[in-house]
């Protein structure tokens, strides 16, 4: 089925990846983050000094051993840094000399079952690859969803080209698919959601899935916005995403058992003097790239894209989620009476400025707030950029003063906040959308039972 | 040495601790109204649009400039008709130039005043809504309504309406009405009746085409293109109807105001005049009645004032509708007030939240609805 999505916005920002791709060489650190994992509390399972494989378990989250991060690379645990309150803020691994991308694990493949499929995943620390609507966060290990929703195509601000992303992988995406329907059961529907009009002749030959169709403004390559349109989720269900290089690194252990973290990434951004792609490991340390790349002093590193990304604070480091780097200049000039200036190189959502002449064009942007922080004035903004049947303005009041049950009537189950980020970009008040309902999802993932989580 | 770092040497006196920490909220406003401010995303989205609330605010005071402008003018020459002088261009404006600029700075330094103490006492910054709100208070108010009448229901509406409930974005009423509701239920001889109108004459019986198509006179009435232009007696930013539909097409254009509301305010006016007309209450077509009084000015510059009028877009049909209902209705039925937009718009501020709470259940509804249709299809 074909879907329009009409609420949303493009932005239009310079920097935008070359298609090539090199393949850069394992550098010397390695980094993993452990707030990849959603509100996880991780529990180390090494400790300094040990010796690790590719697949080696780092750590897991409390109370539930079975879904464990493992180790990327061959070499050493170098470090657990921690920060405030003994909280583990990375794991640093020194890379051993000549280490390869990959590790053979042996497993008998003859008849494995859904339950054998799920645990080995868990082994090879391939389950945590899988995200959970609500919440995303990682599944526990006996959840069961009602649909997989694998989104094909990016649509945020510079996303990275999915042919080059998967290059070489896409042969492995049919046996990641099979076991996919194997470990949810083969009744559980698998979406490919495709861009209408994209290069989708790859994944509408691929057997076992339902191609949905997308088209319009960012966000409609969000999994949020795929999943509310596809299969709008109630409060007892829930559905799991995973991204396709994920589906192929999986199909890759199960058919060649080889087990492999290599992933690609694209380099983006107007902080970037030459953007394209470039293959790694992921969590491979990437200063000396990016002090290379970048073509100003001082600029902000983010793993992700601009909407959504965290930012690389102490370590360089791609996250585990995330397929693009995107560099972007600081801001912070102060202008002389900014907001009187007719504005003809402002961008804006708003007609406000006199730069809506030229949307088009690519804008070089920086992180200014542009403004102070206020409470709500405008009311309608929200809606033009959130293509979701649910109340924005609504939710987050909602969040903001804890009302747990009007939060779950509004339909905060379906959404993220990723899916808010465009709210945050053109809110004239400044607010932190994301932040919101970050924080309302985890007071209600707090409340709920753990069963229904 | 640039201005930004004099703003921050300026600034450290301001700083916590410092002596002239009491009076930070007024150095910053300064500092941000001069300059942008350093602040660098923190989290979330890393870019941000380039609009603020400065931004939106001097937006609406753009949009409300050619209303002023030409109100300026038809108060020096209604002043200078009823004296039977027939003035120039600039002989006029510069007259309503002078009754204008005391009201304007009375309302700010009052309105301000009131503002920057409690913002200094929350420790929060100076909101910029109160821009908007003190440039619209002399355009409501007779021009010759005394100044210390205009401080004090400045005042009064500064407080009562907006910072005891929490500042600009908690308030539910509009601090401009407000104002003019102040002064109107306190000191009605100033602000109604026949002799209010036109400035420095006194006692001159001058009733405004409103007054006049109510009470039996409408064939005293000025020409529609006056009426248009606004060449009539009346409040400074309410005669012009041109100019007040370019200031609307400003807002429109910049999408500042709602267009939702705009539209069904004119369309519920519009028909229920239309109907009273039919009715034969009333000898004018309900396209002339949008016409008169403060209907327009109403409609494109308080009824869309975002925080007052109803959050959700179905809501705002719903709440502009009912102004333009009741604009007209008071109007009619009330003939010794004939100007109901302001009585209307504040009623309808009082139910926006009951309006806002009504959509949201029928949005609730639709969308459980909704997920149990597509639990089928899958």
């Amino acid at each position: 089925m074909h879907y329009k999505i009409k609420k949303g916005l493009d932005i239009m920002m310079a920097g935008e990846a070359d298609h090539r791709t090199e393949k850069l060489p394992l550098s010397r650190f390695c980094y993993i983050h452990p707030s990849d994992f959603r509100w996880w509390k991780p529990k180390m399972l090494v400790s300094e000094g040990d010796e690790v494989e590719i697949g080696t378990p780092l750590f897991c989250e409390k109370g539930e051993e079975r879904v464990r991060i493992v180790s990327p690379v061959e070499g050493r645990v170098k470090e657990v840094l921690r920060g405030e309150k003994r909280a583990i803020e990375s794991v640093v691994l020194e890379v051993s000399e000549n280490a390869s991308l990959s590790r053979m694990i042996p497993f008998d493949d003859a008849l494995l079952s859904g339950d054998e499929c799920r645990n080995l995943l868990m082994q090879c620390g391939l389950w945590p690859c899988i995200r959970q609507r609500p919440f995303s966060v990682v599944p526990r290990p006996e959840a069961h969803p009602k649909a997989i929703f694998v989104p094909c195509f990016d649509s945020a601000p510079l996303a990275p080209d999915m042919d080059l992303l998967l290059g070489d992988q896409l042969e492995y995406m049919q046996q990641g698919i099979n076991v996919l329907k194997q470990v949810a059961g083969e009744q559980v529907p698998l979406f490919l959601c495709l861009e209408q009009g994209g290069k989708n002749d790859f994944f509408e030959s691929l057997d076992e899935v339902d191609c949905q169709y997308f088209s319009g403004p960012h966000p409609a390559g969000n999994v949020g916005t795929q999943i509310h349109y596809v299969a709008p989720l109630d409060t007892d269900e829930t559905v799991w995403y995973i991204h396709p290089l994920d589906v192929a690194r999986i199909g890759m252990l199960f058919s060649t058992h080889r087990l492999s973290f290599a992933t690609t990434f694209a380099l983006t951004g107007p902080g970037v003097r030459h953007p394209h792609y470039f293959t790694t490991v992921y969590g491979t340390d990437l200063s000396a790239l990016l002090e290379q790349e970048k073509n100003a002093q001082n600029v902000r590193c983010i793993s992700g894209n601009v909407l959504t990304g965290s930012k690389m604070a102490n370590h360089l480091s791609l996250r585990f989620y995330d397929h693009q780097v995107t560099l972007v200049p600081e801001g912070g000039e102060r202008e002389w009476m900014g907001w009187l200036k007719p504005g003809f190189k402002k961008w804006s959502f708003s007609h406000t400025f006199m730069a809506w002449m030229a949307r088009d064009r690519q804008f070089s942007f920086t992180t200014s707030l542009q403004g102070g922080r206020r409470n709500f004035v405008m009311t309608d903004v929200y809606e033009r950029v959130f293509p979701f049947e649910i109340l924005p303005l609504e939710l987050l009041k909602a969040c903001l003063i804890k009302d747990l049950d009007q939060m779950v009537e509004l339909g905060i189950f379906e959404v993220d906040d990723e899916d808010f980020a465009l709210c945050e970009v053109v809110c004239p008040s400044k607010m932190e959308c994301q932040k919101i309902v970050r924080d309302g999802l985890k007071e209600l993932y707090d409340s709920t039972d753990q069963a229904v989580r | 040495m640039k201005l930004s770092d004099i703003s921050d040497k300026i600034g450290k006196y301001f700083e916590k601790g410092r002596p002239l920490h009491k009076l930070y909220s007024l150095y910053d406003a300064v500092d941000t109204f001069l300059l942008t401010p350093k602040e660098v995303t923190s989290g979330g989205s890393h870019i941000r649009d380039a609009v603020d609330m400065k931004r939106i605010m001097i937006t609406v005071m753009i949009a409300l400039c050619p209303a002023l402008l030409v109100g300026m003018w038809n108060v020096g020459l209604q002043h200078y008709l009823l004296l039977g002088q027939h003035p120039g261009f600039w002989q006029a404006f510069g007259y309503g130039f002078l009754r204008w600029l005391p009201l304007v700075v009375v309302t700010y330094v009052s309105g301000l005043t009131v503002e920057v103490i409690f913002a200094q006492h929350r420790g929060h910054q100076v909101a910029e809504g109160f821009f908007v709100t003190g440039f619209i208070i002399p355009m409501i108010m007779p021009p010759d309504v005394p100044l210390w009448m205009v401080a004090l229901a400045t005042a009064f509406s500064v407080l009562f309406a907006k910072e005891v409930f929490g500042g600009t974005g908690y308030n539910f009423l509009n601090p401009a009405l407000v104002a003019r509701a102040f002064v109107f239920f306190a000191y009605p001889s100033v602000i109604s009746g026949d002799q209010v109108w036109v400035s420095g004459v006194d006692a001159v019986s001058c009733a405004t085409p409103l007054a006049l198509s109510l009470n039996g006179a409408p064939e005293a009435m000025p020409s529609l293109w006056d009426m248009f232009l606004g060449a009539i007696p009346g409040c400074m930013g309410e005669t012009s109807k041109i100019a007040i539909l370019l200031g609307a097409a400003l807002l429109l254009f910049t999408r500042v105001a709602s267009w939702r509301i705009m539209l069904s305010v004119v369309v519920g006016g519009w028909t229920t005049a239309a109907l009273f007309h039919a009715a034969g209450y009333c000898p004018f077509a309900g396209w002339q009645q949008l016409l008169m009084g403060g209907f327009l000015f109403g409609a494109v510059f308080m009824a869309t004032d975002p925080v007052t009028a109803t959050h959700t877009s179905s809501g705002k049909f719903i709440y502009g509708a009912l102004i333009g209902v009741l604009a007209i209705v008071i109007r009619m039925v009330n003939k010794g007030y004939p100007e109901g937009m302001m009585l209307a718009i504040l009623l309808m501020n009082i139910f926006a939240p009951l309006i806002d709470y009504c959509v949201v259940r029928c949005r609730i509804r639709r969308r459980k609805i909704r997920i149990s249709r597509h639990k089928i299809k899958l």
